[in-house]
């Protein structure tokens, strides 16, 4: 039985395009002959559309046994594609050329371009810095972070640094915060799945501070803290603060307001008026709301400061007994003042900033510009 | 909680005080005030008026056409109230006036009939957002055409206290609380609540508190000969400013004195109680009832119940039961008026998912001498607006405080003490001044002639506020007013503060990544981003992370182990938008770090006693007491303290031990690439962009770490014979390291990764560029150098030595050596070849160092049939250079000869074996 001529034709196109695909080495070349085989001007798609050439009674025939050859194609190609992938990262893994013992110095002095050699491609480059002669951009929250315990050092501070994985009992037992408190409904808490918890106030080092320093002694420490909480422009599960520690024979509300004043006074490079009200906060007693008289309005009364004339900043007070036993310190010997110092809150007030997210965006375009 | 300036007026003489300012003094000496709100002013041009007929609205069938009665005149207006009828009073607007809810009342015509003023809501008048209907004002005596404000209760100054800072102060959940803390403020007499009220001597109820431990007090009474009906105005909008929503006159009255005293109370249908016993009881597990919001509730034994001997009534401290609740027909109601335990209503609402007025009172821990107080003030608010009501029976009253409840504890201090803490003179703050504020604010002062203070707590402050010293300390600070404290510098001994090394790692490193290597700091999550982990392919082989119970989302829950990924993700996201400057492209460098702790969950963590964990579920308390024994032994207000009792004995799991916290240096390097053929994002990178952004990584590191002041570190490559493989167990990694159990990482390319090794052999850091799988799957073609240093391991290295030798007087000879190195072959084992060789030759060179080779910027030597874009496995031409120098003579040519001779003999097995031809097979 003798074939149709396009019969024949379909069948050659097959055996030729299958050996074509076979033939490509690298995905390049796999690419141009998709291009040449199905692109708009490809030899096959030219194939299926010869269709409107064929006689009638061949229509039928035709048009199956051409879709046939492009699906063919189609399936010939993927699984080249897969197989040369496949190759190209084993043949990647396998080359030997690099070498990872290269002085950085001496790779990074090297311009990126010899003389004499186009390499094939096109266009500057920017990024590859050698010697510092670009600089780079330090954290907004870690500028303030600096700054803060610059000045809370040069007044005689230790700086700490505590874990953000906390135990129950650093977090909240020991600060007089005990399971059925009506406290922690405040502090919505991550908990994890070995019991612990991520912090939710840097307050948990207080005891540590306790138990690792003889008294008296002044500490800052600062860092991450995690609340449960739903993320918005002024809300963040995740954000810095900076606690701040004192512990001395007699602690009174004048010696917190005098801490409170300078510090801050040093910190916000200006001189400031500061209010105490009551706040309740459960390791404190008494407890404190620290009020910062409005920098814009001076205490008259404005927009910024919802007419009141003052900001709320921090809360503070005199450490309660119970937090001083549970460190360990005999609340008859020993007294304290604690405050938490918000440092999201103290970085977007400094710089501007409207909305929390930048902060852990990791964006470079907000980045860059500090 | 809202707070009524008429209200406290009742008891306070406010007279002369400006409420405005009132709101400073009292957010500074009480409770922070959020915000003030003027209630019921700009009303006294409205009128009462009498409906005198009502007809339809010829144009349209929703409104209808009321003729009032105002006095001296009569007008028909237009009005679409559904509850509109003859003989109803009602607030009238006459034309002209602008309301305080800002409407305008026109002289108008509404569908082609005149109306020449309207009939009002409470939502018109501004006076709450109800508009279900017209304000009715029957019950009010005053003539028709009466202004408002001089016809009933009106004008109002409202302050809306945050509720946060009142969680510890049960008393002030009640306008006579507050009242009490404004007459001390102000320095004036507090009237004292009438509670005067005839009680009736009929048959007691009979009532079982079985939940001693839950029921601290039970007073209930049975009042017969009600008349349900709606309470008058005033009453109502004194409710509705108070944000509850009025019903009738029996639920008005028990809500009002909840508001007033903070005590809240029920009311049976006495009816619907069967039997005459009244019950308190834990509820049975599984138990149901439906509540008065109509939803059924499943119980367990934690919860508790009042029953009336047969089911359960009402939900104790929550909410009461649809099957006794107050309907238009009951004529005799048992009231109830109970102190129940704070931390079980708590439990039960939480549980249930439904705080109340009630719940939110109760959790604050009544005072338990309230409920006879609330008894009785419900009598008389009762009587006031249903005076047929009589009541039938005793005031009952059972409970482990039945007859006489303990008095608030004594606080033995010192006036000097007080003082002290406040940094305050007894000029400033004299011993009688400390009594007198202390009396006003209820509590019982003795004060000897040397100080000695014996201070009686009241109840009400005594159930969880006022426990010691410092309390008192508070009281009066805050009373004195914190502004007028001057302040003192404290007296600490002077000394070099301590400082975390950590802390100042962070920093000096900061400084050398920022400064010199020119990399920006990022501040990531602690949490790893699973989407873009599972996207990206990035995943520590068989290590495992710490996850949240109750994560926030399904993105954030589990803590990172490794600074690596969330860095890769953020340098994806910076190669694809930029730095702000301009649109990124080929060539675009992106250099970031970030300095955080990571969480490796430590085998022993796995070992932790499921008891142990148990012990730990954040929804049990810590130490498990038993409230009766506590209460038989210590008496109520001992149980009280059982927080510090729990605090002490929590000690117990104080060394639990926390998963291991490493604080490490993350750093990403990345360059962009050129598209691919028809702009693919498969792109295999040029080896010369791949070195660079490699060095720049390691560069990176070795800048911090000099910057720290340590000895450089060895950079031994992954794929070193002696470390095959880099399992933990062969030589070169130190268990101590916080590498070691995940080396094996996803992101990392297997031969282009090098470990960072101290002199002691441990490993401290790892380099190595991005594994080709993970790049592929970048939505940007770009290749990535991922660096991370353990920054404590570091700082537990020493310090390198710095010594100050006397300079050289002779210069150095410098002999540039070049070799071929065929493929496979690293510069440092030549190197080490040339330095073995001439040390061994006892040749007078004093360094070796690695200087440039031939072919490395773009060697892209493609041979025909391999596009992969890999440079061919060329053999390179490497130049080392020797600082050749003799101590005590000037080197000659024939000594440098010589050292070239050696140095090309080591270099020689590192060539091309000699029998290969040269060039692509």
């Amino acid at each position: 039985m003798n074939l149709a001529p396009w019969q024949v034709e379909l069948d050659a196109a097959r055996d030729l395009w299958a050996d074509r695909v076979a033939l490509c080495s690298n995905l390049a070349e796999l690419r141009s002959v998709q291009v040449d085989a199905l692109g708009k001007n490809g030899a096959v798609t030219a194939l299926v559309r010869r269709i409107g050439e064929v006689a009638n009674a061949d229509k039928r025939a035709y048009g199956q046994a051409s879709a046939a050859l492009k699906l063919v194609c189609e399936t010939a190609i993927a699984d080249k594609q897969t197989a040369l992938e496949l190759a190209e990262v084993a043949a990647e893994l396998a080359d030997d050329t690099f070498d990872v013992t290269l002085p950085p110095a001496a790779v990074l002095a090297q311009k990126p371009r010899a003389p004499g050699q186009s390499g094939g491609q096109s266009g500057g480059q920017s990024g590859g810095q050698s010697g510092g002669q670009q600089l780079g951009h330090l954290h907004p929250l870690c500028r303030v972070q600096t700054d803060v315990e610059a000045v809370f050092t040069s007044m005689g501070f230790a700086v700490l640094d505590y874990p953000e994985v906390e135990s129950e009992f650093n977090n909240f037992e020991s600060l007089n915060i005990p399971g059925w408190h009506p406290a922690r409904d405040m502090q919505d808490t991550f908990w994890l799945d070995n019991g612990l918890l991520l912090r939710t106030h840097t307050s948990s080092g207080q005891v540590r501070a306790m138990h690792t320093f003889a008294p008296p002694f002044r500490a800052i420490f600062a860092g991450k803290v995690f609340r449960y909480e739903a993320t918005d422009a002024s809300h963040e599960h995740t954000f810095h603060q900076l606690e701040g520690l004192l512990i001395d024979r007699v602690v009174s509300v004048g010696h917190l307001l005098d801490s409170m004043r300078t510090l801050l006074s040093a910190i916000l490079r200006r001189d400031v008026q500061v209010r105490l009200r009551p706040g309740y906060f459960p390791f404190v007693e008494p407890g404190f709301e620290l009020d910062l008289q409005c920098q814009l309005c001076a205490g008259a009364g404005c927009s910024a400061c919802k007419q009141s004339g003052w900001l709320e900043l921090l809360p503070c007070g005199l450490v309660h007994p119970q937090v001083l036993r549970a460190g360990g310190l005999d609340p008859a010997q020993w007294q304290g003042w604690a405050f938490g110092l918000g440092l999201s809150r103290l970085a977007m007030m400094r710089y501007g900033i409207g909305d929390v997210r930048h902060l852990l965006s990791g964006d470079a375009r907000f980045l860059a510009q500090f | 909680m809202w707070v009524s300036w008429r209200w406290l007026s009742q008891w306070v003489d406010t007279q002369g005080v400006d409420p405005q300012a009132f709101a400073q003094r009292f957010t500074c000496t009480v409770a922070e005030i959020d915000s003030v709100v003027r209630w019921g002013f700009g009303l006294d041009a409205v009128v009462v008026a009498d409906v005198i007929a009502v007809q339809p609205h010829p144009n349209a069938d929703k409104l209808r056409l009321a003729t009032v009665d105002l006095g001296d005149r009569q007008l028909t207006v237009v009005c679409g109230a559904p509850d509109l009828r003859v003989g109803m009073r009602v607030p009238f607007v006459p034309v002209g006036i602008t309301l305080p809810s800002g409407i305008v009342v026109k002289d108008g015509h509404v569908r082609g009939v005149p109306s020449p003023g309207m009939l009002a809501s409470e939502a018109d008048l501004g006076l709450s957002d109800h508009h279900d209907g017209l304000l009715s004002l029957d019950g009010v005596t005053a003539a028709a055409g009466t202004s408002l404000p001089q016809a009933f209760e009106l004008q109002d100054v409202l302050y809306e206290v945050d509720n946060k800072s009142i969680t510890h102060r049960p008393d002030l959940w009640g306008q006579y609380g507050m009242a009490r803390e404004v007459a001390a403020m102000l320095g004036v007499p507090l009237r004292p609540l009438d509670t005067e009220v005839v009680l009736g001597h009929g048959a007691p109820l009979q009532v079982q508190v079985q939940a001693p431990a839950a029921c601290f007090r039970y007073v209930c009474a049975r009042i017969s000969e009600i008349a349900v009906a709606p309470s008058p105005v005033a009453l109502r909008l004194r409710l509705r400013r108070l944000g509850v929503r009025p019903i009738n006159n029996v639920v008005d009255a028990t809500n009002l004195v909840m508001l007033e005293t903070g005590n809240p109370l029920h009311a049976f249908d006495a009816r619907h109680l069967d039997g005459r016993l009244i019950a308190v009881r834990y509820a049975q597990a599984g138990e149901t009832m439906v509540t008065l919001d109509g939803q059924a509730r499943t119980l367990t034994p934690d919860d508790v119940v009042i029953t009336d001997g047969h089911q359960p009534v009402a939900l104790a401290g929550i909410m009461g039961g649809q099957n006794s609740e107050i309907a238009a027909d009951t004529r005799e109601l048992v009231l109830e008026a109970a102190a129940f335990d704070a931390a079980t209503i708590r439990k039960t609402a939480m549980r249930l998912g439904m705080r109340s007025e009630s719940s939110a009172r109760f959790e604050k821990a009544l005072d338990p001498h309230l409920p006879t107080t609330a008894a009785r003030r419900f009598v008389q608010v009762l009587q006031a607006v249903c005076p047929t009501a009589v009541v039938t029976s005793d005031l009952t009253s059972t409970g482990p405080h039945c007859v006489d409840p303990p008095a608030g504890h004594t606080l033995a201090t010192t006036t000097g003490y007080l003082r002290t803490r406040l940094g305050l003179t007894p000029a400033e703050m004299s011993d009688s001044w400390m009594v007198q504020c202390l009396r006003r604010l209820a509590f019982a002062v003795e004060c000897s002639a040397d100080g000695a203070l014996t201070v009686g707590v009241p109840t009400f402050r005594a159930t969880k506020d006022v426990r010691i010293a410092e309390d008192i300390v508070e009281e009066l600070g805050r009373h004195y007013g914190y502004g007028r404290i001057a302040s003192a510098a404290p007296l600490i001994a002077s000394r070099p503060p301590f400082t975390s090394p950590s802390r100042l790692a962070e920093r000096v490193v900061r400084q050398a990544l920022v400064l010199q290597e020119g990399l920006t700091e990022d501040v990531l999550y602690a949490f790893d981003h699973e989407g873009q982990r599972t996207r990206l392919g990035l995943h520590e082989h068989g290590a495992p992370r710490l996850g949240v119970r109750n994560e926030i989302s399904t993105e954030h829950c589990r803590l990172r182990r490794n600074l690596a990924p969330n860095l890769v993700a953020t340098a994806e996201q910076n190669l694809q938008h930029g730095d702000g400057k301009e649109a990124p492209r080929e060539g675009f460098a992106v250099q970031i770090f970030e300095l955080g702790q990571v969480v490796v969950p430590a085998p022993s963590r796995a070992a932790a006693s499921a008891n142990e964990l148990a012990h730990l579920d954040p929804g049990v308390p810590p130490l498990a007491l038993d409230p009766q024994r506590q209460l038989e032994r210590d008496g109520w207000f001992a149980l009280m303290d059982a927080d510090m009792v729990a605090a002490v004995q929590a000690t117990v799991v104080a060394d639990r031990p926390l998963p291991w916290q490493p604080l490490r240096l993350g750093v990403v390097c990345a360059e962009r690439l050129g598209g691919g053929a028809e702009g693919s994002k498969r792109v295999v990178p040029d080896r010369s962009v791949s070195q660079r952004v490699f060095a720049q990584a390691v560069s990176a590191l070795n800048s911090a770490v000099r910057a720290l002041g340590k000895a450089a570190l060895h950079i031994v490559p992954a794929d070193d014979p002696s470390s095959k493989g880099g399992q933990p167990q062969e030589a070169g990694l130190v268990q101590t390291s916080s590498w070691t159990p995940d080396w094996h990482t996803s992101w990392r390319h297997p031969r282009r990764s090098a470990r960072l090794v101290a002199a002691d052999g441990a490993t401290v850091g790892v380099v190595s560029l991005v594994h080709p799988d993970v790049r592929n799957r970048l939505q940007v073609a770009a290749e990535l150098a991922i660096a991370e240093l353990d920054l404590q391991a570091i700082m537990a290295l020493p310090d390198r030595p710095l010594v100050g030798l006397a300079p050289a007087k002779l210069a150095a000879n410098a002999l540039d050596v070049t070799g071929q190195l065929r493929p496979g072959v690293r510069q440092d084992q030549a190197l080490n070849a040339v330095r073995v060789a001439v040390q061994a030759a006892n040749l007078p060179v004093e360094t070796v160092d690695y200087l440039y080779e031939a072919a490395l910027p773009g060697d892209k030597v493609v041979p025909p049939g391999n596009q992969t874009g890999l440079p061919a496995a060329a053999t390179r031409a490497v130049t080392f250079r020797l600082l050749c120098r003799a101590g005590d003579r000037s080197l000659i040519a024939a000594d440098l000869a010589k050292i070239q001779q050696v140095a090309f003999e080591a270099l020689a097995p590192f060539g091309p074996p000699p029998a290969a031809p040269a060039g692509p097979a």
